[in-house]
């Protein structure tokens, strides 16, 4: 949240709010910035692409808020700008999550913001993939509702985004506030000097009151925090010990698209499909004959295990490994829940902020107090998480 | 032959070995004598180190065994210096190397010869605290990893009976009990002298009990007590029992008065101590009486913060007035407040931080070295008021606690520093 | 085809009492067919010994090994004796590894059975690594002896005194307009330091004077590049950024000071920028210009409080010199005006120097008065206090001196940035190891001495310069060359993704950015072989030479058939 009183204007919803948020995008086409990053349905009419658009038209067919997350938008922004801020001002719009994902890339020298204006909105939540492949139109339709409806408990969105409490503001530059229930209008939240910037450019100067607006997100946010609870004690017994791993990804074909589909997985070759992490027939041989049988592909539950380690100070919960996963391995909510523990042990949330430094390139003196409390908690009772 | 560059370095401490590694890397030949048979100096007694309480022997140990294994540097143990002769470029050293009664070259230390060795006696660089033989390494982990005999306890050496019980332990032959003592000459062209410092001698001070009453301990004492290859095995039991303390007083500043200075570093480790104690009785009140908290560098006052509520602080004035006595069975350390009001404090351990002074042989090596002494006792620095480690006479120099009170940083800046004038010495004297 | 020596060494009876070696090396030979490889597997007597050193040389030779396995005592002990022998035959010593049997196995394991299975183990491992380990040739690079000091204050001034030679130049660079820093603004030193005035003026006219020496004033760093033995500076001057000179040089002394902590700025120091109320350094000045101490009016204090430890709740640690320094200027107060009242506010005394209790002593027989209190602060001239036994106290004095704390100089920030070196977390720069290595950083060639590493006096500032002239000497010798490690780290550029993880962990600055190729590249002769980058890369792009992954994992697999 902005750190003024008044952060905010009150715009009024002309024909939707995608419709209205389009009007506004293109107006500043041409002016304060010069390209968008949007979804757009594709012409076979049955997913969203990211489009970097320049032309109008092409902006009024844009689906701003899309039912649906095919590519993590971080993705798009991260080919947009691995290689430099470029000159083209750029304006993209994005979910939250998306948003998360980027602030992490940033940190890790993937994506340059320099140039680029990050909007974000009050999220209901994304429908599953499999729903938007199974009827796209049906989804889009559904997904409409919960928008114009300014619903964000849908048991119809994808799990992870059921328990999403970073659904609301976050670090981008503005930010569309939905949840105040006013279907009349929505709020233009500024966020940074840059988003402050563009707005004024857009002749829209910020000074709404947002106590109201906050209210309503907190009282959203509590019962999302008690459906994290929820999810999370039942994720629990599906990753203490390695036997309740193996038995989780039991059915995984290490086709690893969770690891491709995941935006903060950005190594241009993954370790797990790298040479040194195959083995020799020998060794194959002399598991199978100590343990009575070797599965392949080998080492998926360390691949995982590996893949948590590698990524889950940075996993922004955004559930797109889910998504991807042809098995149906719920592995959006595992990951979060290993995440929700390993940055509660760092004492760090991913996304927040640029300022705060992802914990692997950091040492602190007095860091990890929090594992000894873990530890020692739960040794001493059964249940160690709160 | 000397070409004037060889070095000749007395003491084998962290001054002393710090200076030998600098040197050899130039290729100079470096002679490192140590009048003990290991090497290490005194921050080996030492189990950890402030201000990061890092394990000494893991911080040593490599420098040990570098100096050891460096070609251009002869360590020769069991050695003192008996008279130096010449001038800069052109010393001549007269040493007396006591026999070891091993050979260095076949002994593996395997440690078979300790056992059949039927003398026993108090160790003195376990503080007399544990117990060796006569054939001997001062403590677990001494390097070189090569017994000495005590020639005064040895049963055979000393005159007393035939024995040879070492000689056939040994599976190498490495004994040879008709080694004699060897006088050498060396010629170099500079020396370095840092044959670190000593504990004040409590006992000379009658008001503190120590010698009277087993409870009371010297700081390197306790550094023994603590240490977990030492006499206690770091269980930290008392002289005389089984028993661990309940209650402990660390007195700072003993000496402070009589000798008249602060020696900067027993803070720092009187607080390391009640650490220490904290940290392995758990159950167990420490108290620290101080005059005056030391604590000049940049990390130490963080350190004594870091351990405050393991201790209490209790503030004393009149230094020259705290006594110890018994009373109930239990120590009474008797001392004067803020106010000058008499207070006491019962405990079962104190341990007292005497003052650093001068190693014992100081005055006998600057007599020998033709160097003068300020009035502590201490290796005095010459040179307009700004002098650092230079001494009235050329090409000698001065590094360590034979200087002054310091802590182990100070005596490798010195150290370092005598060797940037060993270098410029060379440069200006042979050309 | 791969031959493998593999040589079981007795040590008396400390190995052979202990473990089967006629066991080991009969598995040792099963490795053979299963391997592919030959295998050579012999126990000797002591191979640590003079004839066991030949006898190596001898079996290296005639059986034409390619690589070379020992199973011994510690690496500790005898690993370089080995090495050594390899170089004398013409196996590479890195393609040879030294397994501890004895320490691990015989020593430590009493029953002879699980001895012998743990040393086959470990010796089986080893040879499975020495499989994937490479030649290594260890490479010798040309230096630049010369020495960038930054800072003409006492360090610097000595540093460069004691460092310039016929062979060895010296730059030594200063933002002001001339050399001395604080030190050449006292008009006296303590009197252990007798004659020490003289000579520091003595030292900058030498420095001036000294042809080997280029002083550049009104110049400050803008970048460094490189490492030991070849850095790239740049330089700029302060008042015209645009105009820069380059140097290249092969070490750099920091040399930067300190400055007084802003005790004005402090709530206990209210109105601390009034009339009569100075610091420390005022007084100095003051001293020096005058020859004593006075009021705004020009008259003599009839009293003057000096408050010791103004600002160190604040900073967190003693500076260690104000006790002493102000002492001697509470001296020199009553010295010159024997009807002053002067009284020192003090707490806990730092009095480390083995001269310094015996001035305070001196110091109190002449009449100034010392006050022990717990708190104390200032209102202007009025100061309140409270002392160790609680009692409460307010007094109103002519003059007020305040002994701030030490801080580090101005621009320490950005140039620690610039040079890639740690600070402390009091802001000072960091030693490489605080104990045993205290004027070196963590980047190899890059030193630090005086008050820039920590606060301290003039003799500790000339004792700190004068060490680190002692490591440049040795370290940085004209005409020879360095031979840096070759167990270092290697980025794979194919894999590489430009997220400077690896960059953010090395506390070396071992690390660089190419920024044309957007990848990170290891500058081969400061990296330490630490593997902390091997660590932190998630895309396995870092290898740590002799370290490899391969070489790591496939030992453990082995050991743990």
């Amino acid at each position: 949240m902005s750190k003024s009183s008044k952060p905010g204007i009150k715009i009024p919803v002309k024909n939707g709010i995608e419709q209205t948020v389009r009007t506004l995008l293109n107006k500043a086409l041409g002016h304060s910035i010069d390209a968008l990053l949007m979804p757009v349905k594709v012409p076979s009419k049955d997913s969203y692409a990211w489009i970097l658009m320049q032309d109008s038209d092409v902006v009024n067919d844009a689906s701003p808020m899309a039912a649906g997350m095919p590519v993590q938008g971080a993705k798009a922004l991260k080919s947009l700008t691995r290689k430099g801020g470029g000159s083209l001002r750029v304006a993209a719009l994005m979910r939250p999550c998306e948003v998360r994902a980027a602030i992490e890339l940033v940190k890790l020298n993937q994506i340059n913001l320099e140039n680029v204006v990050l909007i974000s909105y009050d999220c209901p939540g994304a429908l599953p993939l499999s729903e938007l492949s199974d009827n796209f139109e049906a989804a889009e339709k559904k997904f409409k509702v919960l928008l114009s409806s300014r619903c964000f408990d849908s048991p119809d969105v994808k799990p992870v985004c059921q328990f999403c409490t970073g659904f609301s503001m976050g670090a981008a530059d503005i930010h569309i506030g939905l949840a105040d229930g006013d279907t009349g209008h929505l709020l233009l939240i500024s966020g940074s000097p840059k988003g402050k910037a563009f707005l004024s450019a857009a002749g829209l100067n910020v000074d709404e009151d947002l106590s109201a607006y906050k209210k309503q997100v907190d009282l959203i946010l509590k019962k999302k925090t008690q459906k994290t609870k929820e999810i999370f004690q039942a994720v629990q017994p599906m990753v203490e010990g390695l036997e309740n791993l193996a038995e989780t990804f039991s059915n995984c074909i290490g086709c690893h698209n969770c690891q491709s589909a995941c935006p903060i997985c950005y190594c241009r070759q993954c370790y797990f499909d790298s040479k040194e992490s195959k083995l020799e027939p020998a060794y194959y041989m002399e598991k199978a004959e100590k343990r009575g049988g070797v599965s392949f592909p080998h080492d998926r539950v360390l691949f995982h295990v590996g893949r948590m380690s590698h990524m889950s100070l940075s996993c922004v919960s955004c559930g797109q490994c889910t998504d991807a996963c042809p098995v149906s391995i719920p592995v959006a909510k595992v990951f979060s829940y290993v995440a929700s523990q390993t940055q509660q042990a760092f004492e760090y949330s991913a996304g927040k902020s640029v300022s705060e430094a992802i914990p692997l390139k950091e040492f602190k003196e007095d860091e990890l107090q929090k594992i000894h409390e873990i530890v020692k908690s739960a040794e001493s009772q059964e249940s160690p998480h709160e | 032959m000397s070409d004037g560059s060889q070095v000749l370095i007395i003491g084998a401490g962290i001054a002393g070995m710090e200076a030998s590694l600098m040197l050899s890397r130039t290729g100079r030949k470096v002679y490192l004598i140590e009048k003990l048979p290991l090497i290490g100096g005194k921050v080996i007694k030492n189990e950890e180190s402030f201000p990061n309480l890092e394990c000494s022997t893991c911080m040593v140990a490599p420098i040990q065994q570098a100096v050891l294994q460096d070609p251009n540097i002869e360590t020769l143990t069991l050695t003192t210096v008996e008279k130096i002769e010449g001038e800069a470029g052109h010393f001549t050293v007269s040493v007396l190397k006591k026999a070891r009664y091993v050979k260095m070259a076949d002994c593996i230390g395997c440690g078979m010869c300790y056992d059949p060795c039927p003398v026993s006696l108090d160790n003195e660089w376990e503080e007399n605290l544990g117990k060796r033989k006569a054939i001997y390494v001062p403590t677990a982990g001494s390097l070189p990893n090569v017994p000495s005999i005590d020639s005064l306890q040895c049963l055979k050496l000393s005159g007393q009976k035939e024995c040879s019980a070492c000689v056939e332990a040994c599976m190498f032959g490495a004994i040879d009990l008709t080694e004699k003592d060897k006088k050498l000459d060396i010629e170099v062209g500079t020396i370095i002298i840092a044959t670190g410092s000593d504990l004040y001698d409590v006992a000379q001070l009658s008001r503190l009990g120590y010698g009277k009453y087993p409870g009371v301990y010297t700081s390197m004492e306790f550094e023994r007590l603590f240490a977990s290859n030492g006499p206690t095995s770091g269980e930290l039991t008392m002289r005389d029992s089984e028993h661990q303390p309940k209650s402990v007083a660390i007195v700072h500043c003993v000496g402070r008065e009589e000798l008249g200075y602060c020696s900067g570093v027993c803070c720092l480790y009187s607080f390391k101590h009640a650490h220490f104690l904290k940290h392995k009785l758990g159950d167990v009140a420490v108290y620290n009486l101080y005059t005056d908290i030391c604590v000049p560098d940049k990390t130490h006052q963080k350190f004594v913060e870091s351990i405050r509520e393991e201790t209490q602080l209790v503030f004393y004035t009149e230094p020259t007035e705290l006594s110890v006595d018994k009373k109930d069975g239990m120590l009474c350390v008797n001392y004067l407040d803020a106010s000058g009001g008499k207070k006491s404090i019962n405990v079962e351990m104190v341990i007292l931080a005497p003052a650093m002074v001068p190693g014992k042989d100081t005055k006998k090596l600057a007599k020998i070295a033709g160097i003068g002494l300020d009035d502590k006792g201490f290796l005095a620095v010459d040179g307009d008021g700004l002098g650092t480690v230079e001494t009235g006479k050329k090409g000698i120099f001065i590094a360590g606690c034979a200087v002054g009170p310091g802590d182990i940083q100070n005596s490798v800046i010195q150290a370092e520093s005598a060797v940037s004038k060993v270098m410029s010495t060379f440069l200006s004297e042979v050309s | 085809m791969k031959k493998v020596g593999v040589y079981i060494c007795e040590c008396g009876p400390n190995i052979a009492d202990n473990v089967d070696i006629e066991r080991i090396l009969a598995s040792v030979s099963s490795m053979e067919e299963s391997e592919g490889i030959e295998i050579v597997a012999k126990p000797y007597k002591l191979l640590c010994s003079g004839e066991g050193q030949e006898y190596l040389k001898e079996e290296i030779e005639t059986n034409q090994l390619t690589h070379l396995v020992i199973g011994a005592c510690s690496p500790r002990d005898h690993n370089s004796t080995f090495i050594n022998v390899c170089k004398q035959t013409r196996l590479n010593p890195y393609l040879y590894k030294l397994i501890n049997i004895r320490e691990h196995c015989a020593w430590i394991v009493h029953d002879k059975e699980k001895a012998t299975d743990k040393a086959i183990q470990y010796i089986r491992g080893g040879i499975r690594r020495v499989l994937y380990q490479s030649e290594l040739h260890e490479k010798k690079l040309d230096i630049n002896p010369d020495v960038l000091v930054i800072g003409g204050g006492i360090a610097g001034i000595e540093a460069a005194l004691c460092l310039a030679g016929p062979e060895r130049r010296v730059f030594l660079v200063e933002k002001s307009d001339k050399l001395g820093g604080k030190a050449a603004e006292w008009g006296s030193l303590l009197p252990r330091q007798a004659g020490g005035v003289k000579a520091i003026q003595d030292k900058i006219g030498q420095t001036e004077a000294n042809t080997g020496i280029q002083v550049i004033t009104k110049t400050r760093v803008n970048n460094i590049i490189g490492f030991l033995g070849n850095f790239e500076a740049e330089l700029c001057q302060v008042d015209d950024p645009e105009t820069t000179t380059d140097l290249t040089v092969g070490a750099i002394v920091v040399a930067t000071g300190f400055r007084l902590n802003e005790v004005s700025s402090l709530p206990e120091f209210k109105s601390a920028d009034s009339d009569e109320v100075y610091t420390t350094l005022d007084v100095e000045r003051m001293l020096k210009e005058k020859g004593q101490v006075a009021l705004q009016t020009g008259e003599k204090p009839k009293s003057v409080a000096l408050i010791f430890c103004a600002g160190r709740e604040k900073v967190g640690y003693c500076s260690q010199i104000c006790c002493s320094t102000t002492i001697k200027i509470a001296r020199q107060i009553k010295e010159q005006n024997p009807e002053t009242a002067v009284k020192c506010f003090i707490r806990d005394l730092c009095l480390p120097h083995k001269d310094d209790q015996a001035f305070y002593q001196q110091a109190r027989d002449l009449g100034v008065e010392f006050v022990r209190v717990q708190t104390v602060k200032s209102d202007g001239v009025g100061v309140h206090y409270t002392c160790m036994d609680q009692s409460n106290g307010t007094e109103k004095f002519d003059m007020v001196i305040l002994a701030p704390a030490m801080e580090p100089a101005e621009g320490t920030t950005e140039l620690s940035e610039i040079l890639g070196i740690p600070l402390h977390e009091t802001g000072f720069y960091e030693e490489a190891h605080q104990t045993i290595n205290p004027v070196a950083t963590a980047t190899d060639g890059i030193f630090v001495a005086g008050t820039a590493r920590g606060p301290g006096g003039v003799t500790a500032t000339l004792n700190q310069a004068q060490a680190v002239a002692g490591k440049i000497m040795v370290q940085l010798i004209p005409g020879e060359q360095i031979v840096p490690e070759v167990k270092v780290s290697e980025i794979l550029e194919a894999f590489c993704m430009g997220c400077k993880t690896c960059l953010d962990v090395c506390h070396y600055g071992a690390i660089v950015f190419d920024e044309d190729k957007g990848i990170s590249v290891v500058k081969e002769a400061v990296c330490r072989g630490c593997g902390n980058c091997v660590g932190s890369c998630p895309s396995g792009a870092i290898q740590l030479k002799h370290f490899t992954k391969p070489q790591l994992y496939q030992e453990v697999i082995e050991a743990l058939r």
